[in-house]
């Protein structure tokens, strides 16, 4: 065989195994593991109570909650309006729509933080945006909106006016003792901004 | 992996280097493979000397097979890899005006470069055409404009406007390349062929 | 006959792993008109700043201060001219000439070669680059501008060559 036969045969075979291989369809991690411990130190992908339920109560139409419990737990209890992804399933095709995306505010809900913050770390390693989670989970929504205790007379201001909107609320998710409250205090939640997808990042180039 | 830079796996401050390391390799290749002498790339259309071809397609068949088994290996992330955007007129109107500049001066941007390196003069003129053209182009901009942009087609890829994999696709390529060689060579052996 | 050049495919396969290594390290290809267009903006930036600044065109590559000069383009064709010199000085063709067909005088040649010049330099900024840039690094990413480019490229070459046969043969 003459050395231009030989090559030739080899860039044929090359050619038929690439063109039968399935495409390498891996999505590359995004973060790097400092990027991540920087988020995490922050705490940017956490979402109180106090500002879930003013959202909720002004009926705010970007907001998703997603129930990442067993759907045992979920028939059981769960937030109205919530969705139910169990963790095992998280990575499921049916569900990627609703995670990669740019339009809703994804909140990862568990009974404590645990599971929510696992299947925010997921998500988050993929590259998905616009997902954050319930801090203390339903436990701490059940302590501070559906029961919120009332703090001492002595208290600031601001600790106060957070109980009677804590109060509002709690008559509005329908928990707790009836006692008459003044409506509550109109005190702006600043939503984190939803990060619309970009397009992949990629070098400038051209010639 | 791979693409390093963008990845941030090797620095930022290395991209020069590494460009300048690339054009080296670049312009050695180019150069021992005869593209500093104009009259042995315009044998390309006349079928006396298809070395351009040659180089050219076994260039885009070497370079599109690594990256696709880079890619199977997982040693370049194909995402951020730079896909040239298509305009569809403007591709085409560049192209014809570009193929015309071939004929006519015998060379092509990086040849020509290539060539000015070793010392021939007609490559630095070329260069310096090479100058004048991109100025004028610069000032007619605002008129040009509208057609510079029109027909956006995206960053989008031949393997996906034909609905093939991009596997495929190479293949069809590499058979393409081979036929064109089996041509060339034919040619070759029917025109006499001189050494510049 | 001995030829003086290397194997056009060994060659081929040569440049194919330049443009692999381009791709690898820095996540792009090859060009040669980009740098070209460098040095235009940055002439015209030092020459006639206002203008510069005024037109859609050059401010594009002056946003933020930045020198155009310092680009990726810029040093890879500097490399260019490197291993084309250290290319030629290995093979022995280090020399100052004037090539051409001989049925024409070099100063046709050379009206000739600036012509082709000022076309290839216009045609690449209308098509987004020359044949490094767009066309063999495009073919090589697949892209369907690089095929474009590449077809309108070659088959407008092999049109005119018959109308242009006497500069070459």
């Amino acid at each position: 065989m003459t050395p231009r036969l030989r090559l030739t045969s080899i860039v044929i075979i090359l050619g038929m195994i690439i063109a039968f291989v399935p495409e390498n369809t891996t999505k590359p991690y995004k973060l790097t593991a400092s990027e991540l411990l920087e988020e995490v130190q922050y705490g940017t992908e956490m979402v109180s109570p106090d500002d879930l339920a003013e959202w909720l109560i002004n009926n705010d139409p970007s907001i998703q909650l997603i129930d990442i419990r067993t759907p045992n737990e979920y028939e059981q209890f769960h937030l109205d309006n919530a969705m139910n992804i169990p963790l095992s399933q998280l990575l499921d095709e049916e569900w990627i729509d609703y995670l990669d995306q740019g339009i809703m505010m994804n909140i990862f809900y568990s009974n404590g933080t645990t599971l929510s913050h696992e299947a925010w770390m997921i998500t988050r390693q993929l590259g998905y945006e616009n997902n954050y989670v319930l801090q203390g989970g339903l436990n701490y929504w059940t302590e501070t909106i559906l029961n919120p205790s009332a703090p001492a007379l002595t208290s600031p201001d601001d600790e106060i006016a957070k109980y009677t909107f804590r109060k509002g609320a709690s008559q509005y998710f329908g928990g707790g003792s009836l006692t008459q409250s003044t409506a509550a205090t109109k005190s702006k939640a600043s939503k984190p901004k939803i990060k619309r997808k970009k397009k992949k990042k990629a070098p400038d180039g051209g010639c | 992996m791979g693409p390093l830079i963008p990845q941030e796996i090797i620095g930022e401050g290395w991209n020069f280097f590494i460009a300048f390391a690339v054009g080296i390799g670049f312009g050695f290749v180019l150069e021992q493979a005869g593209f500093s002498s104009s009259r042995k790339l315009a044998g390309v259309f006349y079928g006396y000397d298809a070395v351009v071809l040659k180089v050219f397609f076994t260039a885009a068949v070497t370079g599109m097979l690594g990256l696709l088994y880079f890619s199977l290996f997982d040693w370049i992330d194909l995402n951020l890899v730079w896909v040239n955007p298509t305009f569809l007129w403007s591709a085409i109107v560049g192209g014809v005006i570009m193929g015309a500049g071939f004929i006519i001066g015998g060379f092509c941007p990086g040849t020509s470069v290539c060539a000015a390196a070793i010392g021939k003069i007609d490559a630095m003129v070329f260069v310096g055409g090479i100058f004048i053209g991109i100025f004028a182009f610069a000032e007619m901009f605002p008129i040009l404009k509208k057609f510079y942009m029109s027909n956006y087609l995206g960053q989008v890829k031949l393997s996906e406007v034909l609905g093939i994999s991009q596997g495929a696709l190479a293949f069809f390529v590499i058979l393409a390349a081979i036929g064109m060689f089996w041509v060339a060579e034919i040619a070759e052996k029917k025109f006499p062929k001189e050494e510049y | 006959m001995k030829t003086k050049y290397m194997n056009p495919y060994l060659a081929g396969v040569l440049l194919g792993l330049v443009l692999l290594s381009a791709f690898y390290f820095s996540g792009r290809g090859l060009g040669a008109s980009g740098a070209v267009k460098s040095v235009v903006v940055t002439t015209v930036d030092a020459v006639a700043p206002e203008h510069a600044g005024g037109s859609g065109f050059y401010s594009k590559y002056l946003k933020d201060g930045k020198n155009p000069l310092n680009s990726w383009l810029v040093y890879e064709i500097l490399g260019v001219l490197v291993g084309g010199f250290l290319s030629g000085a290995v093979a022995g063709r280090l020399k100052f000439k004037i090539e051409h067909s001989p049925k024409i005088t070099s100063k046709k040649r050379l009206i000739l070669a600036g012509m082709g010049g000022i076309l290839f330099g216009f045609g690449s900024q209308l098509g987004r680059g020359c044949t490094s840039g767009s066309a063999l690094t495009g073919m090589a990413v697949l892209s369907l501008a690089g095929f474009v480019t590449m077809m309108a490229i070659f088959g407008t070459a092999f049109a005119l060559a018959y109308f242009f046969r006497k500069n070459w043969i």
